[in-house]
């Protein structure tokens, strides 16, 4: 064939063992007893998880209320606001107790529409849907929480 | 001992090191894609640091807390980094650059709340990449070695363990039940929460989503067994996972492209080199067959355009 085969010493063959046992054995672990806080070695979680056919689904928004009256949904995007809807749900128990933290999508969603009349007030926001025997059910609105923008 | 020995050549197979130039090209240059359209909220996430919550590697390794500044730099750094390594230029200083600035980048967009999991094979292969050294003649070389394949083998178990993994940790929720995830109602659940693609048409058939969580769960499961395949039937592997994630998009708008370009692990991109240089090859025979029979007075080295 005429190729070459480079050689390897022994330390080298030995440290790449032991990286491979190392690195298999994390993940193992991580997917068998840790939680996401273990990333890049923690359990592959999305959508990992069984709904029942009676769950309520819940989709977390954020709405505004603008200078000229309209309360428009500010969506929650990195390219609109700045931050994701994932990372606003990830924090609804610190966002309820601590209001103001909605400050990080008024303010990525402000300095993205310069155009827009001034945000007064914010609101954290529920559109939870029911399933009823594992079909669509009944959608309905709960506010979580509102704050006030400082004038 | 034997058994041994032969796990360690399984590990470590001699593979062309011209297959590692070509795919540290691919994914060094997807990394820069990535930071643009797939994890590229570090920047504007690092403005909240009341919303940051370190990883447990953040916190092991006292990493300090992501401001602007910092931000860009890691872009920065990764920008030219990648620009580097993809030329397979100093292939362990600047893959380790990469492979730790990536590394820390990835876990700043997911220390917001968000964790997502398609990223293992990438930052696995990011690290394992700059470790095979020097590869001379790059996508020409016809050198082999246990290096380079070592480097494929842990980006291909990555792959697979995505898949896999994720099915143990299904079985884990369920309460170490096989059949609890699988006939859960987490598809309908999923389209509801992103009613965007064709999900929505499958939203009123709950039977038809159960089937396809079972499909999903079963490969899933499964998925290790990939490692064995060869020729065809790996083709064939490869071929029902990329539909797998093309109808994930569909439906979903969920894609796992930085699984799916690692894929390239498996494939014989050493092939990708010669190739190219055939058609160039055979692109400047035609342009030559072409102009000989234009008959283009030469002066000197420059072609004279007779219609001048």
């Amino acid at each position: 064939m005429g190729e070459r085969v480079r050689g390897i010493s022994m330390p080298s063959l030995a440290w790449r063992i032991g990286a491979t046992v190392l690195g298999i054995g994390l993940l193992l672990n991580g997917s068998l007893r840790m939680s996401d806080d273990a990333w890049p070695f923690g359990p592959m979680s999305q959508y990992a998880f069984s709904p029942s056919g009676d769950t309520t689904i819940v989709i977390t928004r954020v709405e505004g209320l603008l200078a000229d009256g309209r309360r428009v949904d500010l969506p929650l995007r990195v390219e609109t606001a700045g931050i994701s809807r994932a990372e606003i749900e990830a924090r609804i128990p610190e966002i309820t107790a601590h209001p103001a933290l909605l400050r990080s999508v008024s303010d990525g969603w402000t300095s993205r529409h310069t155009a827009e009349p001034a945000l007064l007030r914010v609101w954290l926001v529920q559109d939870q849907t029911r399933l009823i025997d594992g079909r669509i059910g009944p959608t309905r609105l709960v506010e979580l929480a509102s704050w006030e923008l400082p004038s | 001992m034997r058994t041994l020995r032969s796990a360690v050549s399984w590990f470590m197979p001699p593979v062309l090191e011209s297959r590692v130039a070509v795919l540290r090209t691919v994914l060094y240059l997807f990394v820069i894609i990535d930071i643009h359209f797939l994890v590229r909220d570090p920047i504007p996430l690092s403005r909240h640091p009341e919303l940051y919550q370190p990883l447990m590697l953040e916190r092991l390794l006292h990493l300090p807390p992501p401001s602007v500044p910092l931000t860009i730099t890691l872009y920065l750094i990764l920008v030219v980094g990648c620009l580097v390594a993809a030329a397979n230029v100093l292939p362990r200083l600047a893959g380790g650059v990469v492979a730790a600035a990536f590394t820390w980048w990835t876990a700043i967009g997911m220390s917001y709340g968000k964790v997502d999991h398609d990223h293992l094979a990438l930052v696995v292969a990011l690290w394992v990449l700059p470790t095979v050294g020097v590869i001379a003649d790059r996508w020409r070389s016809t050198e082999r070695s246990v290096q380079a394949g070592w480097a494929l083998r842990c980006i291909q178990i990555s792959v697979v363990f995505t898949y896999f993994l994720s099915a143990l940790t299904k079985i884990r929720s369920g309460g170490w039940s096989v059949t609890s995830w699988p006939e859960s109602s987490i598809l309908l659940w999923a389209i509801v929460r992103r009613p965007h693609g064709l999900g929505q048409f499958l939203a009123p058939y709950p039977e038809l989503l159960h089937i396809m969580q079972w499909c999903s769960f079963t490969a899933e499961l499964t998925a290790v067994a990939v490692l064995w395949l060869r020729g065809r039937a790996l083709l064939a592997a490869a071929v029902f996972w990329m539909s797998f994630h093309i109808f994930t998009v569909a439906i979903l708008y969920i894609h796992f492209a930085p699984t799916a370009i690692c894929w390239l692990a498996f494939a014989p991109l050493e092939r990708l080199g010669p190739w190219l240089r055939r058609v160039k090859a055979r692109r400047r025979q035609r342009t030559g067959r072409r102009s000989a029979g234009q008959s283009v007075s030469v002066f000197r080295d420059h072609a004279v355009d007779s219609t001048g």
